[in-house]
C-alpha cells in the first residue's frame, strides 16, 4: 500500500445540552423581530466536539495504526470550518499525530448553510490537501441536515457512504466499510477516493495526547484560510442561498405530570397501575 | 405546483417508506400542489405491489438494475431537467438523504432533510424541521430550482395507505447505461429489526438511570414479561449496555405507542423526540427535576428498576387472569 | 479464631433477617472498591478482598447489634451510606469484611424552620434534604459536587465541604448534634445546642472519623435563608497563579465574604473555560450571595479589591454563571466518563491539600513541576483553589494520565499513588495539610504520622480507646 492521505473534517459546537429552557425560549422569541438574527444565544456555554466527528477523528487514527502495522504510511489531516474555538482541538490533533491542521475562517454564521460549508471543505480538499479519503460525522447541530457529506461527494465527484459504523483498510487503495442503510447493515469494499460519513459508531472517544506529545508539536502550524483562498465567495453564496431559516419555534411537550405516590415501590407500582394503566393495558 | 414523490422499490424498506410518504402527503403537505409517484423497481414481480402502495394516484414506473443511489439520481436529474416539478419528495433515511442532496445539487435546487411539514406558497415552499437536536423547530423558506425534501421519520407511523386506484402513466427502462459502481463484495446484513420499536403499541425504555448493564437487562426482562417492546436512550446504547438497534431518538427510531414507560431517562429532547407521539407516557425516575417529569402523563419518583419489575408482575398477573 | 464467611453471614442474618444481608457475589465484588480504585469496576478487574456481606441496617438499634457482633468476633466493618468516597475509605482492606450500609435509614426526621435546624438519618441523600428545605425558602448551604448522590452520614464522616463553603463553612460548621454508635454497641447522642463549652467539643471525635471510630446514624445540621435571586458572579482572566492567589487572598482578608472564591490554573481552566479564556490564562472567579444589600455590597467590594490587580481582566458574569449552574455530578456525566475511560484509558484524578497564603503557591508550583518530570504519560497537570479562609486556602490538583502498558488494576500503583506521594511530600515540606476535604481514606493513610506530627498521640489514643479490637474500617486514616 502506498502512503494514504486522510482528511477528517470536524465541527466544534456549543454544548447545546448545557443550555437552559429559558435560553431556548429566548432563542425562539428573538426571531419575532423581522430582521432579528436567528439563533439561540450560545456564547456563554462551553464548546464541545460534535460526537460523530469525534468518532471520525479517532477512526482515522485507528486506520493509520492498522496501516502502520502492515508497513504502510498514512498522513492524517484535520480541517474545521470555524474560528479560534477550533484551535485547541487542532492543537490536540497535531499532538496526536495528525500532520496537517487547518481551519477556514467562516466570516459569517454558517450554522444553517451546509452548501457553503461543503464548498469550503471541497475547496480545501481539491486545491490544498489533495486528500485520498475524507472522513467526517454524518450530521451536526444546530442544523442537523446531514447533507454536507453528499454535497462534498457531488463537488468532488466521489462516492459517499453515510451512517458509517466501521472502516478497515485494504490493500490497493480500497477500504471495507460497514454502514447502516434503510433496510439493514451493509458491508462494501470501495476504491478511494471517497467520502465516508460516520454515524453511531462504537468507537466514540478520541484518544488523549500526553504533555510530552503536546510539547513536541507545540510549533506545528495551524493553517488559517479564507473563503477567497479556496475560491469561495462566502457572502455571495449566502445571499444566493436557496434554503433560508426564517424562524425558530419552541416545542411545548408538557403533559399532566401526575405524580403517583406510595409507601414502597410495590405500593407505588400498584397505585400507578390502578390509577392510570389498568384500562390502557387491557386495550393493548 | 407539481411534486414528485420518489419510492425506491429496490430496498426492503419500500413498504414502510410508501406508508410514510402517504401519511405525509395527507397531513404534512399543504397548498396548491398536485403530484405523482416515481417508483424505481428492479424485479418485474414487484411492480404490482409497489404500484398499490404508491401514495399518489398517478404513478410512473422506472426499471433500474443496481441498487445505487447515484444511478437513481441521474434518472431523476433528467426528470428535473425536462419537467416542471417544483418539489421532489423522499422518505427519510440514508438513501433519501443521498438522493435529495445529490439531486438538489445537480438540479440547482434547495435541499432540506427530515421535514415535519411543507406548505406551498407562491414560488416558494415553507418547511419546518427539527433543529438544535430537537430543542427547537426551524422554519425554512425554499426557493429557486426544484426543491428536494426528505420527510422526517415520525411519518413512519401513519395509517396504511388506502388509495384504491392507481394510474400507471409510464414504465421506462433505465437498466442500460453505465453502473460505474465502485462498490465490490457487497453484503447486506439484515439487522435485528427495530420494527417492533417503530410499530409497537406498548414500549418500555431504559435510560442511563438504569445504572449499569444489569439494570438495563432487568428492565428489558420486565418489558418482555409485560409483552412490551424494549428500547433505550443514547447513553445506554453508546455504553454498549444494549444493542444499537434498540436506540430511540433523533439518531435512532421514532416510536408512537399507545403506552410508553420510561425508566431512568431524563428526557432530553434528542431522546424524547423518539417517544413524543406516545399516547400515554409514564416516567419512573429518582429525579423529580428531570425534564421527563414535566413531559409525562404519570410519574413515579423512585428507583425505576424496582417499580418496573413490580409492574411487570402486576401486568403479567392481570393478563393471566383475563 | 476468626469466623468463617458463612458464620459471619449467619450471625448477621440472625440480627437483621436474611433479606437484609446481601451475599450476591457480583455486588460484593463491586463493593470491594470505591472511587479510589474505580477502574476495577469500570474494567471489571478485581483484586481487593471480597467482603463477606453487605448488611442493610434499618435502625440505630440494629447498627448497635451488628457492631457488638462484629466487635465480639473481630470482624472488620466498613460503614457506608452514599458510596461516593474517593480515597479508598470504603475499600475492604481485610478479608471477609462486612459493609454496614445505612442508606435505608433515609428519613428526614425533623425540619425546624424556627430554630433553623434539620435532622436527618444517615441515609438521606443531601439533594433530597436540600430540595425539601428549599421548599421553605431555606438551604443547608452544603453543596459538594457529589450532592446528587452523597448521603448525610458519609458527608459528616469525611468532613466534606461544599462549593459555597467560603460563606457557609464546611460540614463541621454545619453539624449541630448527632447520633453515633460505637463498636461495643454504645449509642451516643450529642444534643442540639448552638454552642457548648462543657469540656472538649466531642462532636469532632465523630465528624471526620471516616468510620474508623464509630457509625453515624443521625445528624442535625443548620439551615440558612436562601436568596438565589441575589446570586452575583464575577470573573477575571490573568496570566499567573501567584497573582491569582494574591488576589484571592486580598479578597479574603478584605472583610468581604463571597460564597465561592476560586482561581484556576491554565491547565484546569482549559477544561472549563476555553470558550473565553486563552490557553495560557488563569481564571479567577467569585460568587456573592445573601440578602440583596449584602450580595450587592459583597460583589462591589470584591470588584474593588481585584481592581487593585491590573493584570486581572474582567469577563462577563454570564460566562461564570452559566458554567457554575452546570457543575454538579449527575448520573449521565458519571456514566459518560466511565465510557470515555474505557475507550481511551485516559484517567482523571484529583488530590486536594490546604496551606497558608505564604506557602500555597510554592506547594502548587513544586508539586506540579515534579509530577510532570517524574510521572510518565501525563496528559494534563493543573488545578484550582476552591475553598478559602482568612488564613489560607486549598489547592485542588486536577490531573489526567493515560494508563499505558499495565492493566487497569495497576493504575493506582503506577500512577495515582506516586502522584499522591509527590503532592503529600511537597505539602508536608511546606507545612500544609495533605488532605483538605476528601478524607484520609486508605490512600493517604501512609502519611498520617507526618501529617499529625506529635499530635498523632491524640489520634492514636482515640483509636485505641474507641476501637480496642481494631474492627472499624481497618486501614482507614491509620494504616494497617
Amino acid at each position: 500500500m502506498s502512503s494514504l492521505r486522510i482528511l477528517v473534517s470536524f465541527k466544534v459546537t456549543p454544548d447545546f445540552e448545557a443550555l437552559r429552557e429559558a435560553d431556548w425560549l429566548a432563542g425562539a422569541e428573538d426571531d419575532a423581530a423581522e430582521d432579528a438574527a436567528h439563533g439561540v444565544e450560545t456564547r456563554y456555554v462551553r464548546r464541545v466536539l460534535n460526537c460523530f466527528d469525534e468518532s471520525a477523528l479517532e477512526m482515522a487514527l485507528r486506520l493509520a495504526d492498522a496501516r502502520a502495522q502492515r508497513g504502510s504510511a498514512t498522513s492524517l489531516g484535520a480541517l474545521s470550518v470555524g474560528g479560534k474555538e477550533t484551535e485547541p482541538y487542532l492543537k490536540t490533533l497535531l499532538a496526536l499525530g495528525y500532520e496537517r491542521a487547518a481551519r477556514v475562517e467562516p466570516e459569517a454564521a454558517l450554522d444553517f448553510a451546509p452548501a457553503v460549508v461543503a464548498s469550503l471543505i471541497a475547496g480545501y480538499v481539491r486545491q490544498v490537501d489533495h486528500s485520498d479519503l475524507l472522513l467526517l460525522g454524518c450530521r451536526s447541530g444546530p442544523g442537523d441536515s446531514g447533507t454536507v457529506p453528499f454535497l462534498l461527494a457531488e463537488a468532488l465527484g466521489w462516492p459517499c457512504l453515510t451512517q458509517v459504523l466501521e472502516v478497515e483498510p485494504l490493500p490497493d487503495d480500497r477500504v471495507r466499510v460497514a454502514c447502516l442503510v434503510d433496510d439493514g447493515l451493509r458491508r462494501v469494499t470501495l476504491r478511494l477516493p471517497c467520502v465516508l460519513a460516520v454515524g453511531n459508531a462504537v468507537v466514540s472517544q478520541l484518544r488523549v495526547p500526553t504533555l510530552t506529545d503536546r510539547l513536541a508539536r507545540k510549533h506545528a502550524p495551524i493553517d488559517v484560510l479564507s473563503g477567497a483562498d479556496l475560491g469561495v465567495d462566502i457572502a455571495g453564496d449566502l445571499r444566493r442561498e436557496t434554503c433560508v431559516l426564517t424562524g425558530l419555534e419552541t416545542i411545548d411537550r408538557a403533559r399532566r405530570g401526575v405524580i403517583v405516590g406510595g409507601a414502597t415501590p410495590a405500593a407505588k407500582a400498584h397505585a400507578l397501575f390502578a390509577a392510570h394503566l389498568k384500562d390502557l393495558v387491557e386495550k393493548l | 405546483m407539481r411534486f414528485a414523490a420518489i419510492l425506491d422499490g429496490t430496498t426492503g424498506a419500500a413498504a414502510r417508506q410508501a406508508q410514510a410518504l402517504d401519511g405525509f402527503l395527507r397531513e404534512g403537505l399543504s397548498g396548491d400542489l398536485a403530484g405523482e409517484t416515481l417508483v424505481f423497481y428492479q424485479d418485474d414481480r414487484d411492480k404490482t405491489r409497489l404500484v398499490e402502495s404508491a401514495p399518489t394516484r398517478a404513478v410512473r414506473l422506472i426499471k433500474t438494475t443496481v441498487r445505487r443511489p447515484e444511478r437513481l439520481v441521474e434518472v431523476l436529474a433528467a426528470v428535473a431537467r425536462d419537467e416542471e416539478i417544483s418539489l421532489f419528495l423522499f422518505a427519510g433515511g440514508p438513501a433519501g438523504t443521498e438522493l435529495a442532496t445529490r439531486l438538489a445539487h445537480r438540479a440547482g435546487g434547495a435541499v432540506l432533510t427530515d421535514a415535519l411539514s411543507i406548505a406551498a406558497g407562491t414560488g416558494h415552499l415553507l418547511c419546518r424541521k427539527n433543529t438544535y437536536s430537537a430543542h427547537l423547530v426551524g422554519r425554512f423558506e425554499l426557493s429557486g430550482g426544484p426543491s428536494c425534501v426528505t420527510i422526517d421519520a415520525s411519518w413512519n407511523d401513519g395509517p396504511k395507505p388506502e388509495l384504491a386506484e392507481h394510474d400507471v402513466l409510464s414504465d421506462t427502462d433505465e437498466t442500460g447505461g453505465p453502473d460505474g459502481a465502485p462498490f465490490e463484495d457487497v453484503e447486506l446484513v439484515d439487522l435485528p429489526s427495530s420494527g417492533d420499536l417503530a410499530e409497537g403499541r406498548f414500549l418500555v425504555v431504559a435510560g442511563y438511570g438504569a445504572g449499569n448493564r444489569e439494570g438495563v437487562e432487568r428492565i428489558s426482562k420486565a418489558a418482555r414479561r409485560m409483552g412490551a417492546a424494549f428500547g433505550v436512550s443514547r447513553p445506554v446504547a453508546m455504553n454498549a449496555w444494549a444493542p444499537m438497534d434498540r436506540l430511540l431518538g433523533v439518531s435512532g427510531t421514532r416510536a408512537a405507542p399507545d403506552l410508553c414507560i420510561v425508566v431512568g431517562a431524563s428526557g432530553a429532547p434528542a431522546f424524547y423526540w423518539g417517544i413524543e407521539k406516545a399516547a400515554f407516557i409514564v416516567a419512573l425516575d429518582t429525579d423529580e427535576h428531570a425534564p421527563i417529569v414535566r413531559n409525562a402523563d404519570a410519574v413515579v419518583i423512585d428507583d425505576g428498576v424496582a417499580i418496573i419489575e413490580e409492574l411487570a408482575q402486576i401486568i403479567a398477573a392481570a393478563s393471566e387472569r383475563d | 479464631m476468626p469466623l468463617t464467611r458463612e458464620s459471619i453471614v449467619e450471625g448477621l442474618q440472625r440480627i437483621v433477617g436474611p433479606e437484609d444481608v446481601i451475599t450476591d457475589e457480583h455486588i460484593l465484588v463491586q463493593s470491594s472498591v470505591d472511587n479510589f480504585r474505580k477502574l476495577q469496576n469500570i474494567f471489571d478487574v478485581h483484586t481487593m478482598p471480597v467482603p463477606a456481606a453487605i448488611v442493610m441496617a434499618r435502625s440505630t438499634a440494629r447498627v448497635a447489634e451488628i457492631l457488638r457482633f462484629a466487635d465480639e468476633h473481630g470482624v472488620n466493618v466498613i460503614p457506608r451510606t452514599g458510596a461516593t468516597a474517593t480515597e479508598g475509605g470504603l475499600e475492604s482492606a481485610a478479608p471477609d469484611s462486612v459493609i454496614i450500609d445505612g442508606s435505608a435509614m433515609n428519613e428526614i426526621l425533623h425540619i425546624d424552620a424556627y430554630n433553623m435546624q434539620a435532622t436527618a438519618q444517615c441515609g438521606v441523600p443531601l439533594q433530597v434534604l436540600e430540595d425539601r428545605v428549599r421548599e421553605l425558602g431555606l438551604t443547608t448551604g452544603h453543596s459538594p459536587q457529589s450532592k446528587p448522590v452523597a448521603h448525610m452520614g458519609g458527608l459528616v464522616a469525611t468532613r466534606s465541604i461544599g462549593q459555597f463553603s467560603t460563606l457557609y463553612g464546611g460540614i463541621e460548621d454545619m453539624v449541630v448534634g448527632l447520633e453515633a454508635v460505637f463498636p461495643g454497641g454504645q449509642v451516643t447522642r450529642i444534643k442540639n445546642v448552638p454552642r457548648r463549652a462543657a469540656g472538649p467539643d466531642i462532636r469532632h471525635v465523630v465528624v471526620g472519623n471516616e468510620g474508623a471510630l464509630c457509625f453515624i446514624t443521625e445528624v442535625t445540621v443548620k439551615l440558612f435563608p436562601y436568596f438565589p435571586e441575589n446570586n452575583t458572579f464575577l470573573g477575571w482572566t490573568l496570566k499567573d497563579m501567584a497573582t491569582g492567589f494574591a488576589a484571592l487572598r486580598a479578597v479574603m482578608v478584605s472583610g468581604h465574604k463571597p460564597s465561592v472564591a476560586r482561581v484556576y490554573d491554565p491547565g484546569d481552566a482549559g477544561i472549563h473555560f476555553s470558550h473565553f479564556a486563552a490557553p495560557d490564562d488563569c481564571v479567577l472567579l467569585f460568587m456573592a450571595e445573601g440578602p440583596a444589600g449584602i450580595a450587592k455590597a459583597t460583589a462591589e467590594g470584591i470588584a474593588a479589591v481585584v481592581a487593585g490587580f491590573p493584570e486581572c481582566k474582567p469577563v462577563e458574569s454570564a460566562y461564570i454563571e452559566t458554567w457554575f449552574n452546570d457543575l454538579c455530578w449527575d448520573a449521565s456525566k458519571i456514566i459518560a466518563e466511565d465510557e470515555r475511560i474505557r475507550q481511551t484509558r485516559n484517567v482523571n484524578r484529583t488530590t486536594e491539600i490546604s496551606a497558608d497564603w505564604s506557602s500555597i503557591n510554592d506547594i502548587y508550583q513544586a508539586a506540579k513541576a515534579r509530577i510532570i518530570v517524574e510521572i510518565p504519560d501525563i496528559t494534563m497537570m493543573g488545578g484550582h483553589s476552591s475553598h478559602s479562609y482568612i488564613n489560607g486556602t486549598n489547592m485542588y490538583f486536577n490531573y489526567f494520565f493515560n494508563v499505558v502498558d499495565v492493566g487497569p488494576e495497576e493504575e493506582t500503583d503506577k500512577y495515582y499513588l506516586p502522584i499522591i506521594g509527590i503532592i503529600c511530600e511537597e505539602t508536608l515540606r511546606l507545612g500544609g495539610s495533605i488532605v483538605h476535604h476528601h478524607g484520609m481514606g486508605k490512600a493517604r493513610a501512609p502519611w498520617v504520622k507526618d501529617e499529625y506530627g506529635s499530635s498523632y498521640y491524640i489520634l492514636e489514643t482515640l483509636k485505641h480507646a474507641f476501637d480496642p479490637n481494631g474492627i472499624m474500617n481497618k486501614g482507614t486514616i491509620i494504616p494497617k
